[in-house]
């Protein structure tokens, strides 16, 4: 695998779950055994009703573009190469929101609502990360 | 009824500013020290009268309040400082008229000096993008994980929404930016002065589309400075007091994201028609929003404007793009914005230089860019402070 120089994910007690769940191809967020509330991101409160008390469930991984933004400036040299590129807030189907990229996609054709699916891609031997594509699949 | 009634108790006594510029090369300690200075000098009083000092924005782009004391000289009773973030201007002022008014200070100089394009590296974006790498994401939306980085990638992000829920263009969101240029061009402390038109904002490049440069605030070194004095002080002061006669904190929570407001949803904000209600800040001054002479908020990106509008009640959501057209925020129009100029073409000076003109304007002192007869003036945040000012 070619060396990844993007920002990785400062991965922490409380978020280790989390991208343990994307490595082995499951997106899991914390629900409250007291409430139901499901949160993101990863947090050791249900914020809802303050209960310590959780499970990580499995998502559907599913879920609609709720907005999107086209970098045309490369903030990051390991950017560079990829201007422009997408980045979009993805609401799962079950509620919480994800800041996400759109793969399979033109980004002339990204659309708010657009119904998505997660797609895993494992960056590094370590760290997979929560893509999304339109539905179905991609179209290229 | 609060148990203590804050209206009109602490006034702004003077304020003061550095050269604004683009690399003025000189440290963030050495411009404020010369905000500090021409506050004092505007007020009538001298550094031995300073007791206290709050800072709104230190390292790693400004200078901090404990070395500004020593470098300074400062004796002070008490200083206070918030982290290196351009939203607490509101609530410095807060603090400081709570300091004045509850005798733990006589006279209190808040303000933020900033040295973005000098010598210190950048905080913000990119590779220095210590705020998105915060624990439990950064303040503006970043997740640098995903290239997502910057505080006005987040801003896009509700410009998007905002577009595409209330069928509004980047054309109507250009009439911010042509109307905050026409300020700037009256003030001889902007940064940017060249008059521009809607045609030069839809061909400016897009930085974080859908947002174009035009809509992007300035990034500058300089430092602003405002006097805040117990009103009985500042009464007998060179200058005439402008009072702080309504005040309302800085809002947090699952339903707040900086840029827009309750009901919004984006991040993790639930979707619902907000309606600004009655907010404290005008129960507290005993006005409403049709008095206000004039309207200035923390332009960082254009659609703040729209946002901050609407979270304020001057519109519903939705109205600000048709809100804005026409002149209406220009001077001479029903409700000027930022007649400095804003952040978008004075300067960033973290909403500091708003301040020290929203008191020049109280006091008449703004010549071609002089507001009619003013007599109250509202710092209204799309992030849900705010700060009512009224004439001495
Ligand atoms: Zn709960």
């Amino acid at each position: 695998m070619a060396e990844y120089k993007k920002p990785l994910p400062a991965i922490s007690s409380l978020s280790e779950p989390y991208w343990t769940g994307l490595k082995h191809r499951d997106l899991k967020l914390q629900r409250c055994n007291d409430c139901q509330t499901l949160w993101y991101p990863p947090g050791p409160f249900c914020p809802g009703c303050w209960s310590r008390t959780f499970t990580w469930q499995n998502l559907s991984g599913r879920g609609k573009v709720n907005s999107w933004v086209i970098f045309h400036q490369a903030y990051f040299s390991s950017v560079k190469d990829e201007i422009p590129y997408n980045v979009a807030e993805v609401e799962l189907e079950e509620g919480p929101r994800l800041l996400t990229n759109l793969v399979g996609i033109d980004n002339a054709d990204i659309k708010i609502g657009m119904p998505v699916e997660i797609v895993f891609d494992d960056v590094t031997e370590e760290v997979t990360l929560a893509k999304f594509r339109p539905l179905g699949g991609g179209s290229k | 009824m609060p148990a203590w009634d804050l209206k009109d108790q602490a006034a702004v006594s003077g304020v003061g500013h550095s050269p604004y510029g683009k690399r003025l090369n000189r440290s963030t300690i050495d411009l404020a020290g010369e905000a500090i200075r021409n506050a004092l000098d505007d007020a009538g009083l001298t550094r031995d009268d300073l007791d206290g000092l709050i800072v709104s924005f230190g390292t790693p782009i400004g200078a901090d309040a404990d070395t500004l004391a020593y470098a300074l000289g400062l004796k002070l009773r008490m200083y206070n400082q918030t982290w290196a973030h351009g939203r607490f201007t509101a609530t410095c002022i807060q603090n400081a008229a709570m300091a004045v008014s509850a005798g733990l200070a006589n006279h209190v100089a808040c303000l933020a000096s900033v040295s973005f394009s000098g010598f210190r590296k950048p905080m913000m974006g990119g590779a220095g993008d210590n705020e998105g790498a915060r624990e439990g994401g950064g303040g503006h939306g970043e997740d640098p994980v995903y290239g997502m980085t910057s505080p006005g990638a987040g801003a896009a992000l509700v410009a998007q929404k905002y577009f595409h829920r209330y069928g509004a263009t980047s054309r109507q969101l250009a009439s911010v930016a042509v109307a905050f240029r026409k300020h700037a061009a009256l003030n001889p402390a902007a940064l940017m002065r060249e008059p521009i038109t809607v045609e030069d904002h839809q061909n400016s490049r897009y930085v974080c589309e859908p947002l174009h440069l035009l809509d992007y605030c300035q990034i500058n070194d300089g430092a602003a400075c405002v006097i805040v004095s117990r009103s009985d002080r500042a009464r007998d002061l060179k200058k005439k007091p402008v009072y702080i006669s309504g005040m309302q904190g800085l809002p947090a929570g699952r339903e707040e994201f900086i840029w827009t407001h309750p009901g919004f949803g984006t991040s993790q904000q639930k979707v619902f028609d907000y309606k600004p209600d009655l907010q404290p800040v005008y129960q507290m001054a005993g006005v409403t929003q049709k008095e206000m002479s004039a309207f200035f908020t923390y332009d960082a990106f254009a659609i703040l404007v729209w946002t901050a509008l609407e979270r304020w009640g001057y519109c519903k959501p939705g109205e600000a793009a048709a809100f804005t057209q026409d002149g209406r925020i220009e001077l001479g129009g029903a409700l000027p914005i930022n007649t400095n100029g804003g952040l978008i073409s004075e300067a960033h000076v973290m909403g500091w230089n708003h301040q020290v003109e929203i008191v020049r304007q109280l006091r008449g002192e703004c010549g071609p860019r002089q507001i009619a007869n003013a007599q109250l003036i509202q710092w209204g945040n799309a992030y849900g402070d705010s700060l009512i000012y009224r004439k001495g």
